[in-house]
């Protein structure tokens, strides 16, 4: 009874934090264990080391967001490349994944950078619905890639190794890239784009304009994957750099504005980390009440072979994403399926990667993924309208995370196992 | 979010308190980016790095997720399902918002009153923290202050509703 007034909350939009403690205080109520215990979790927040990174990259990802760092690489990508057939596509479709892998947040990505890419694919001579969609399905990429907040998660939650959750993802990461580009190319075989000459002077101007925003993805990317700096020590680099880089140098922020962006960006954190703490807790009550095990119990005996629990589990996150925010989905549902997953054999850090892939698809899952409902806003544009614009894309990328989804190498490769 | 400034009692002290709570937030976290800023740097140098510095981090970590999480009451920008909420009705869409705010009110002052008895507990055991510098419960008393403040921040909403008739407006991060 209560857990279907609980259910009945959730739907109507209760913020999820006062479910999950609801739930968790009811629990240990019924199990005779003092409520005090919630709080005692909540309090785990400060002993957990690595999740220093998450205050800091967010606050870094939200001063680049703000800081006209994504014009200036679109600006230095376009000169770069846009002379090639496809060039400012491509162009897109890397400069979302690298913003969206530092912002954590494919909406961020769009809003930030949507301003500058829109007009120029439309100027490199694509249609409007085309590039509309394009925009907003290249918002969700990156996510696979470090710094992304979701691996971090996925990482402390199972107590993964984040360092191999972000090798884990280059190559999957890169495969939904790829689809896409390969997309795009085909997408427009016939359109006679007028390429625009490339000019040295162009590419020494752009580049000059964005030799302070340049080093920041070589510093945190190589210092990362080269093992140079532990994952919270980049994040404190990261947010050290943009502010001066942006805030100090460039002056793309006025001081007075920091205030705000840091509040905005605690807003999220305070977000995610208080259903982290919280979901210690309700974890607690779950284990307690043995519902891992028979979950895994279940779960075999319904479903025979590892094949056919992956394709459950790949239908299972797409609804999932399509109405749970990442963050939160990872938090409260990781933890009752990895158990089971383990069961059936599967890498920790696959099933991670598959979640993550599974779920970004959310952002662009009607009715409301997050991505349709940004772009819409953003770009003025009816929600149906949008539909239609990324439905050849997300066929593009649904096909890529089904590969992710069954084929384990692909996450695992990169790790030598 | 600016609003227009209001003049009333009551909107210049929920101004002066949103001041108070920014400032608050800002400050810790600009501490926190320069202390773990300067940590890597007296690693490096082989000075060996500051004794209290990681826990005072973490405990930093703490009090901005729990400061943050108090400016996210008052924004509406906890996460929650909304895709059902967004295709209702605007007058149902509101009345709905008051019920949810009604019970995340009871929650949130549960924890706040769960959290002053952690707290006093481990005042009264005499805990200390950051080598013994501070006693361990002025470190965890964010937790009852900021689920108080959460709970006042529903409480007001379930009074006057919400502020925005719109619920169409995308929210993102």
């Amino acid at each position: 009874m209560t857990a279907v007034v609980l259910v009945v909350l959730t739907l109507l939009g209760a913020p999820l934090f006062a479910v999950i403690a609801a739930g968790a205080m009811l629990g240990f109520q019924t199990a005779g264990i003092p409520l005090l215990a919630v709080p005692i979790e909540v309090f785990g927040i400060a002993e957990t080391p690595i999740l220093l990174a998450i205050p800091l990259f967010t606050f870094a990802g939200y001063v680049l967001a703000e800081s006209r760092a994504p014009l200036r690489l679109v600006r230095l990508t376009s000169a770069v490349v846009g002379w090639i057939p496809g060039g400012v596509a491509m162009v897109a479709i890397v400069v979302c994944a690298i913003f969206t892998a530092f912002t954590g947040g494919s909406g961020v990505t769009i809003i930030a950078l949507g301003a500058a890419l829109l007009p120029a694919l439309l100027k490199a001579g694509y249609d409007e619905r085309f590039s509309l969609g394009l925009i907003t399905s290249a918002g969700c990429l990156g996510l696979l890639f470090a710094p992304s907040l979701p691996l971090i998660l996925y990482g402390i939650v199972t107590e993964t190794s984040i360092d191999e959750m972000f090798i884990a993802g280059i190559v999957p990461g890169s495969l939904m890239m790829l689809g896409l580009a390969a997309y795009c190319l085909w997408r427009n075989r016939h359109v006679r784009v007028p390429l625009s000459e490339f000019s040295w002077s162009e590419v020494r101007a752009a580049a000059a304009d964005a030799w302070l925003d340049l080093p920041l993805p070589i510093l945190v990317l190589g210092g990362i994957y080269g093992g140079v700096f532990a994952v919270s020590e980049a994040a404190a680099v990261t947010a050290v750099y943009v502010v001066i880089a942006e805030a100090l140098v460039h002056r793309d922020i006025p001081l007075r504005r920091l205030p705000a962006i840091m509040r905005d960006s605690m807003v999220l954190v305070g977000a995610i980390l208080l259903i982290l703490g919280l979901s210690l807790a309700s974890t607690n009550v779950m284990i307690d009440a043995q519902l891992p095990e028979r979950m895994v119990a279940e779960v075999t005996q319904l479903v025979g072979g590892r094949t056919s629990f992956l394709a459950l589990l790949f239908v299972f996150l797409l609804l999932l994403g399509a109405v749970l925010d990442i963050f939160a989905a990872l938090l409260l549902v990781v933890p009752l399926i990895a158990p089971v997953a383990a069961q059936y054999g599967i890498d920790p850090v696959h099933l991670g990667i598959l979640f993550v892939a599974n779920l970004e698809l959310g952002y662009l899952a009607p009715p409301m993924g997050r991505n349709l409902v940004v772009a819409s806003y953003r770009f003025n544009q009816s929600i149906l309208s949008l539909y239609r614009a990324t439905f050849p894309f997300v066929l593009v990328l649904l096909l890529t995370v089904v590969l992710v989804t069954f084929v384990p190498q692909l996450s695992l490769w990169m790790l030598g196992r | 979010m600016t609003r227009s400034p209001d003049a009333s009692l009551v909107g210049r002290v929920t101004g002066l308190a949103r001041a108070c709570e920014t400032g608050l937030l800002c400050a810790v976290l600009a501490a926190m980016v320069l202390l773990a800023a300067a940590q890597i740097v007296f690693r490096n140098l082989g000075w060996g790095g500051i004794a209290w510095a990681d826990e005072a981090l973490r405990l930093m970590v703490l009090w901005v997720a729990v400061l943050g999480a108090v400016a996210a009451s008052r924004g509406q920008r906890h996460v929650s399902i909304d895709a059902f909420a967004r295709l209702m009705q605007p007058a149902a869409w509101r009345a709905v918002q008051r019920l949810t705010a009604a019970f995340a009110t009871v929650v949130c002052a549960a924890l706040a009153w769960q959290s002053l008895l952690f707290v006093r507990e481990s005042a009264a055991a005499g805990d200390l923290a950051l080598g013994g510098a501070v006693p361990a419960w002025a470190t965890q008393v964010i937790l009852p202050v900021g689920f108080a403040l959460m709970a006042l921040r529903y409480a007001i909403l379930v009074w006057s509703g919400p502020a925005v008739a719109d619920n169409r407006q995308p929210a993102a991060h």
